[in-house]
């Protein structure tokens, strides 16, 4: 489901089926990776929708969390969102990334981080860009149901 | 996930040569979208369109068919993209399903639970269905798979409305 106020009701009425949260986390930049920060928050606006929409009825997409590029506290605010979420009785808190940052945190973020690089589409004929953006989908999709069945008792 | 082993070179140049394909990428998959049930959406046409399935290619095994059309989505027009679960019955009727489970709208598809091989299997909540759409007893989804009016026009399937389930 999609944070608009038409999902979230049925987010509402729904909540006991609904357990996941995925966050998208986009940086910001000014200087020279400006354009790039650009193409990730592309990429990956695209693949969150695509992930939402085969995932609509347990995975609820939060928008994205940005940052500016050589944000300190990024890290804590994540934890904070994620804590949150965690309160409000989500068991599965996921974060979606392009931003080769994030590695460096992945054991303070208990391995939720999904790193997907950004992957060059320009010679793709637009059916071939589909088909890519579709596998990615399909790899990441095969990470939410193996943590889900894996919490099945 | 980490077995993607690139260096931050490389990454940096994928990021970098990767625009123009983001831009194509991004003409098929509307970057804004509003709170439109799936469901809904192919009904606004009411009009045919083309797949690119021969319909002589089809069998009674269910095979995924992606079709694209153009939407109006809140505020933005949008190339939208759909699919459609498609067989042969043995008297040649064609039937296209819908793969939007009817519990939440999770996306189902055919044969991949292990368990429980030739239905279809939503992986949200366990929810199954057989083959002609009906949802089976006992999982979550309270009403059959919606399906597609189809035609058939120079060997080329063609889908039209949702419709409920024995509807179409
Ligand atoms: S959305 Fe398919 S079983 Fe719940």
């Amino acid at each position: 489901m999609r944070w608009t106020a038409k999902e979230l009701d049925m987010y509402s009425q729904s909540k006991e089926y609904v357990d996941t949260v995925l966050i998208p986390l986009v940086p910001l930049s000014f200087g020279g990776e400006m354009k790039q920060t650009g193409s990730m928050n592309e990429f990956l606006t695209i693949l969150s929708l695509e992930i939402e929409k085969q995932m609509k009825g347990r995975i609820l997409l939060m928008p994205s969390l940005q940052y500016l590029h050589n944000e300190k506290d990024k890290v804590e605010r994540l934890k904070h969102w994620a804590n949150e979420a965690k309160e409000n009785n989500f068991k599965h808190v996921f974060f979606l990334t392009s931003d080769y940052e994030w590695k460096k945190d992945e054991r303070e973020l208990e391995n939720h981080l999904i790193w997907i690089p950004a992957i060059p589409l320009e010679n793709l004929e637009i059916d071939q860009a589909r088909g890519m953006i579709g596998q990615q989908v399909l790899q990441i999709l095969d990470i939410f149901t193996y943590n889900w069945k894996n919490e099945k008792k | 996930m980490s077995k993607h082993n690139v260096s931050r070179r490389q990454f940096l140049n994928y990021t970098l040569t990767g625009v123009g394909g983001f831009m194509a990428a991004g003409m098929l998959m509307p970057m804004v979208r509003f709170a439109i049930d799936p469901v809904l959406s192919a009904d606004k046409g009411g009009d045919y369109i083309a797949t690119k399935q021969k319909v002589s290619e089809l069998t009674a095994e269910p095979t995924r068919v992606d079709f694209s059309f153009k939407q109006v989505d809140g505020w933005y027009e949008s190339e939208e993209t759909n699919t459609a679960w498609v067989y042969k019955m043995d008297d040649g009727k064609i039937i296209a399903l819908s793969p939007i489970c009817k519990h939440l709208g999770c996306t189902v598809a055919w044969n991949t639970d292990k368990a429980n091989p030739n239905q279809f299997f939503c992986p949200c909540h366990y929810g199954r269905y057989t083959k002609d759409g009906v949802n089976v007893k006992g999982t979550p989804p309270i009403s059959p798979l919606d399906v597609y009016e189809t035609k058939e026009k120079d060997g080329i399937l063609y889908l039209g409305r949702l419709k409920p389930h024995g509807e179409a």
